[in-house]
C-alpha cells in the first residue's frame, strides 16, 4: 500500500499524466463532441486538410455505395499501387494495401496475392460497417500509398513508421516515431506491439523508445539503435502538426503523419483521444508541458495575441526542446 | 473552468445533503427500521372477564380498555363474546366497552384482546389537566389529624412534586396515630389513596387515579393503582405505596379515574383476569402494521405504498446504481479493463437467476463456444447483421442444449437459465471476437476476465439483502450515489493499474 502511495506520488512529480485526468482535463476541456466527426472520419479531415493547403495522401476516389464498387477499376486507373481505407475504421483495421499489381490480379504489401473480387468484398464490408466504430454504415477511401523514407530502413519491420505529435491548443507538446514490429504486424499501433520512440521537439533527433509499457533503446526485429536517428524535414513535420489546430478546431489531438519518399511530411489522420504512451517514449510526463502551454495562452489571451503556427513551434521548441541525450 | 467547478460542488453538496436530511428524517423522525431483521415487541393482552349472570334479566356489563393515546399503538382489538352486543364510548379521556344481552344464564365468559406496539406513534399531545381543587369537607378529629400531618409536610416541601411525594411518605408511616386515624385500620393501597387525596384537597393540590397494567408477561396481575397531579406542564405520577415517583416504562395505562374496572347489571360475581404475552416481530412488517392501523401514513409515499408484485421489480432495480457505482470504481479507480460500460452490470443481472458460480461456468462455456463459431464465420466474410443473428440463434440452442443435458443429468440449476439474457450474451460474444481481432487474444482474455471480476462484484454486492431493503427503503441513498458519481466525473489522479503500467518510469 506503502508502496503503491510512494509510486502515486513519484508519478506525480514527474508529470505524468493518468487517462482520468487526460480525460477531465484535456479531452473533455477542449475537444468540442460536435467537431469529432471532422477527426473521426478521414474523408472529412482529408478534405479539410487539402481546402487549409495541407499536405495529406492524394485521395484517388471514394465508394459510399454497393453500386459505387463498380467504379472501382475506373478510380484506381493504371495506377499499380493505391490503399483501400473505411473512412472511419480504427486501429489499422480493414486497411488494404496494394504494393504492385500484374495480369488481373494484385500483390498485398505483404506478399499475399488476391484477386479484384476480394478487393471488391473488402469495399463491401467496409461498406457495412465492418470496421467501423459502432458497426454504423461506412465509406470507404482509395487513397496514395506512402512509401517510407529509407531512413527508416534500419529501424523498422515492414509497414510504414509515422509520428505522433501531440497539439495542444496549436502548440506541438511531445512528439513519438511509431515503428512496426513483427509483432504488430506491420501497424503502427502500439497497442499491437509497435515501438514507441521519443523525439526532441526542437532538433527531431530520435530518444530512446517504449515498447511493451517498457523502456528500450534497440528495435527488437532489427536490433539497431533506435535513438540518435535525426528525422528529415522535422521543422515541416512540426507546422504541420501546429496546423492542424486550425484545421480541425479541437484543442487537443494527436496527429498522425508519416514521411514519404517523394512527397515529404503527410498527414494521415488525427486522433482526438490520443494515448499516453508517448510519456513512456519520451520519458518524461505530459502535465507540466501541458501546464506551460496552458500559461502561455492565458498570458497571450490577457494580451489579446493569437500567435501564428510558425510562432507556436518556435516557443514549443525553445521550451521543451533540446533534451539532453540520455546515458545508455 | 472554476464557475463549473463551483456549480458541480454546489451540486454535490446539495444532493448529498438531501439526501442524507431525508434518510435521517426517515430514520430519526419516522423511526423507519435500520435492517430488516430489526424485530420489536409485541404485547398481546387479554382480560378475561368472568360472571354469573342472573337468570330472566338483561346484562349489561361496562369495563374500561386502554385509552390508546399514549406512547403505544393498537395494531389489533377485538372483543370476543357470544350473543353479546359490543359498543365502545370514550368519556374524560378514557375507553369503555359496553357488552350487552338481553339474556344470559349461567357462567358468562367474556374476553378483550389488544395487540399493541410501543414504537411508531405520532407525536404527544400537549397534556392539560387542573391545578386547583375544592378541600373536600372534613370535620372532627380527622380534621385535626389531617391538619398535624399537613403542617410537616408543607414545611418539608417546596413545590407540587416535593409535596404530593412527602404526603405519600407520611401516609405510608402507618405508625403515626394521625395516619392511624385516617386509615381507620385498612392500610390497602386503594384506602391509602383516599387518605392521600384528602390530604391533598385541604392543600388544593387535584390528583387522579391512574390505573396501570404492567407489561411483563407470564404473571397473575391485576390493575396497579397510581395517582397523578398536573404540576402545570405535566403530568406527574406518583405509587401511592413507595412514592416512587415517574411511571415506569413497562406500565400501560388502563383507565384513569376513581371508578371500578367493571360495572355490571344483572349478574354477579364479576370477576376479571389479565393475561399478557408478548413476541417479537419484524420492524418493518411491524411498520407497514402500524401504517394501516394509524392515521400516519409514512409509508404511503415510499416504495412500500406500491403493489407487492411492481415492489419486487424495484427491489431489483434500485439496487443497480450500486452495481454500476461498482463498475466505475473499478474501472476509474481500478482501471479494471471490461467489455463496454455497462454490460457487467447486465451480466451480474442475470447473474442472479442462475446463481453466481453456475453462472460463471454457464457464461465461460457460453463465450467460448460462441467465440469459436464466430472465428468461423468470419471466413465465410459476412455481414454483420446475419453474422449476429447466426451467433444469437446459436447462443439459444446451445443455452437449450444445455438445460436438457443438465435436466437429463438431473442438475435442475441447469433450468434456471431459461431466461439468461441471450441478447447479452450475443452482444458479448461480439464484442470480445472484435476485441480479440484487434487487440489479440491476450488482451480479449484480459477484458473477458476482467467482465467476469466487475460481474460478480456488483453482483455479490447488488444481492446483499441488508443493502437492497436499505436502499429500497431508503430510496434518498441514491442521491448521495449520484453525488459521489458527479464527484467521480472530475477526478483525475492516477488509475491503479496506471501506477503499474506507468513504473518504467521509475527504474532509473
Amino acid at each position: 500500500m506503502l508502496g503503491l502511495w510512494k509510486t502515486w506520488k513519484a508519478l506525480e512529480a514527474k508529470g505524468i499524466m493518468g487517462i482520468n485526468r487526460r480525460n477531465a482535463d484535456y479531452v473533455l476541456k477542449y475537444n468540442k463532441r460536435n467537431l469529432y466527426p471532422i477527426v473521426d472520419d478521414k474523408i472529412i479531415t482529408k478534405e479539410r486538410a487539402i481546402a487549409a493547403g495541407i499536405d495529406v495522401p492524394e485521395m484517388y476516389g471514394v465508394i459510399e455505395t454497393e453500386k459505387g464498387i463498380d467504379k472501382l477499376r475506373e478510380i484506381i486507373g493504371e495506377r499499380p499501387d493505391f490503399v483501400v481505407k473505411p473512412a472511419q475504421g480504427a486501429g489499422g483495421d480493414g486497411i488494404l494495401v496494394i504494393a504492385d499489381r500484374f495480369e488481373d490480379r494484385y500483390r498485398t504489401v505483404s506478399g499475399k496475392i488476391i484477386s479484384h473480387e476480394e478487393i471488391e468484398h473488402q469495399i463491401s464490408s467496409i461498406l457495412t460497417g465492418l470496421y467501423s466504430l459502432g458497426g454504423h454504415r461506412d465509406r470507404a477511401l482509395i487513397e496514395y500509398r506512402v512509401t517510407p523514407d529509407p531512413i527508416f530502413k534500419s529501424i523498422s519491420y515492414e509497414g510504414v513508421p509515422d509520428i505522433r505529435i501531440i497539439v495542444l491548443m496549436g502548440y506541438p507538446v511531445m512528439a513519438m516515431l511509431r515503428l512496426p514490429t513483427r509483432q504488430s504486424g506491420g501497424k503502427a499501433n502500439l497497442h499491437q506491439g509497435a515501438i514507441g520512440v521519443g523525439v526532441d521537439l526542437a532538433t527531431g533527433v530520435t530518444l530512446r523508445g517504449t515498447w511493451l509499457n517498457n523502456k528500450i533503446s534497440k528495435h527488437p526485429d532489427t536490433t539497431n539503435s533506435v535513438d540518435g536517428v535525426q528525422l528529415p524535414n522535422w521543422n515541416g513535420f512540426m507546422k504541420l502538426a501546429a496546423g492542424c489546430y486550425e484545421l480541425c478546431g479541437l484543442g487537443y489531438i494527436g496527429v498522425d503523419m508519416v514521411l514519404d519518399q517523394e512527397k515529404g511530411p503527410l498527414i494521415l489522420e488525427l486522433n482526438a483521444r490520443p494515448g499516453l504512451n508517448i510519456q513512456i517514449a519520451n520519458d518524461c510526463g505530459l502535465t507540466h508541458r501541458t501546464h506551460a502551454v496552458e500559461a502561455r495562452l492565458a498570458e497571450l489571451a490577457k494580451k489579446g495575441i493569437t500567435e501564428t503556427p510558425e510562432e507556436r513551434v518556435r516557443f514549443a521548441q525553445e521550451l521543451f526542446g533540446h533534451v539532453p541525450k540520455a546515458e545508455i | 473552468m472554476r464557475s463549473l467547478n463551483l456549480h458541480l460542488k454546489v451540486l454535490i453538496t446539495l444532493l448529498v445533503g438531501l439526501g442524507i436530511l431525508i434518510t435521517a428524517y426517515q430514520i430519526f423522525i419516522l423511526g423507519i427500521p435500520l435492517t430488516e431483521d430489526e424485530t420489536d415487541d409485541l404485547w398481546n393482552i387479554d382480560a378475561r372477564v368472568e360472571f354469573q349472570a342472573s337468570p330472566r334479566e338483561p346484562v349489561k356489563l361496562q369495563m374500561f380498555v386502554p385509552p390508546l393515546n399514549q406512547d403505544y399503538v393498537s395494531l389489533n382489538e377485538s372483543f370476543i363474546s357470544n350473543n353479546y352486543g359490543v359498543s365502545i364510548n370514550r368519556a374524560d379521556g378514557n375507553r369503555k366497552v359496553t357488552w350487552s344481552a338481553r339474556r344470559a344464564s349461567g357462567k358468562q365468559t367474556l374476553y378483550y384482546r389488544l395487540v399493541l406496539t410501543k414504537r411508531y406513534s405520532g407525536e404527544q399531545a400537549k397534556s392539560e389537566g387542573p391545578i386547583f381543587r375544592d378541600s373536600i369537607p372534613v370535620e372532627g378529629a380527622e380534621k385535626i389529624a389531617a391538619e398535624a400531618l399537613l403542617a410537616p409536610i408543607r414545611q418539608h416541601s417546596a413545590d407540587v412534586e416535593t409535596f404530593i411525594s412527602e404526603t405519600i411518605k407520611r401516609v405510608n408511616n402507618v405508625s403515626d396515630d394521625n395516619v392511624k386515624l385516617l386509615l381507620a385500620g385498612d392500610a390497602s393501597t386503594p384506602n391509602k389513596a383516599d387518605a392521600i387525596e384528602l390530604l391533598l384537597s385541604i392543600a388544593h393540590v387535584p390528583m387522579e387515579r391512574v390505573h396501570t397494567i404492567r407489561l411483563a408477561a407470564e404473571i397473575q396481575q391485576s390493575p396497579e393503582l397510581w395517582l397523578r397531579s398536573f404540576n402545570g406542564e405535566k403530568w406527574l405520577y406518583f405509587n401511592p405505596e413507595t412514592g416512587q415517583q415517574g411511571l415506569p416504562s413497562d406500565r400501560l395505562v388502563w383507565w384513569i379515574g376513581d371508578d371500578n374496572l367493571i360495572k355490571l347489571e344483572g349478574g354477579k360475581q364479576a370477576q376479571v383476569s389479565f393475561t399478557l404475552s408478548n413476541s417479537e416481530m419484524n420492524a418493518i412488517r411491524l411498520a407497514k402494521l402500524t401504517d394501516e392501523n394509524t392515521d400516519a401514513d409514512f409509508l404511503e409515499y415510499s416504495m412500500y405504498g406500491l403493489p407487492l408484485s411492481t415492489q419486487q421489480t424495484f427491489q431489483i432495480m434500485l439496487v443497480i446504481p450500486i452495481g454500476v457505482l461498482v463498475i466505475l470504481i473499478l474501472r476509474n479507480l481500478g482501471g479494471l479493463q471490461t467489455l463496454g460500460t455497462f454490460t457487467p452490470v447486465l451480466i451480474a443481472l442475470a447473474f442472479r437467476e442462475t446463481q453466481l458460480g453456475f453462472g460463471i461456468i454457464l457464461f465461460t462455456i457460453i463465450t467460448a463456444l460462441g467465440l469459436s463459431l464466430r472465428s468461423y464465420l468470419e471466413h465465410l466474410k459476412l455481414q454483420m447483421l446475419p453474422r449476429l443473428s447466426v451467433v444469437l440463434t446459436f447462443v439459444v440452442v446451445l443455452i437449450a442444449a444445455i438445460s436438457l443435458f443438465s435436466h437429463k443429468l438431473g442438475l435442475e440449476r441447469g433450468l434456471s437459465v431459461a431466461l439468461f439474457p441471450m441478447v447479452i450474451l450475443t452482444m458479448t460474444i461480439e464484442r470480445l471476437s472484435i476485441t480479440w481481432e484487434e487487440r489479440g487474444g491476450g488482451h480479449a482474455f484480459k477484458v473477458a476476465i476482467g467482465t467476469l471480476v466487475a460481474a460478480t462484484l456488483s453482483h455479490l454486492l447488488m444481492s446483499v439483502p441488508q443493502l437492497t431493503y436499505f436502499v429500497f427503503t431508503f430510496p434518498a441513498v441514491l442521491m448521495i450515489l449520484v453525488g459521489f458519481m458527479l464527484a467521480m466525473g472530475r477526478y483525475r489522479g492516477y488509475r491503479l493499474t496506471e501506477l503499474f503500467r506507468f513504473k518504467a518510469f521509475l527504474k532509473d
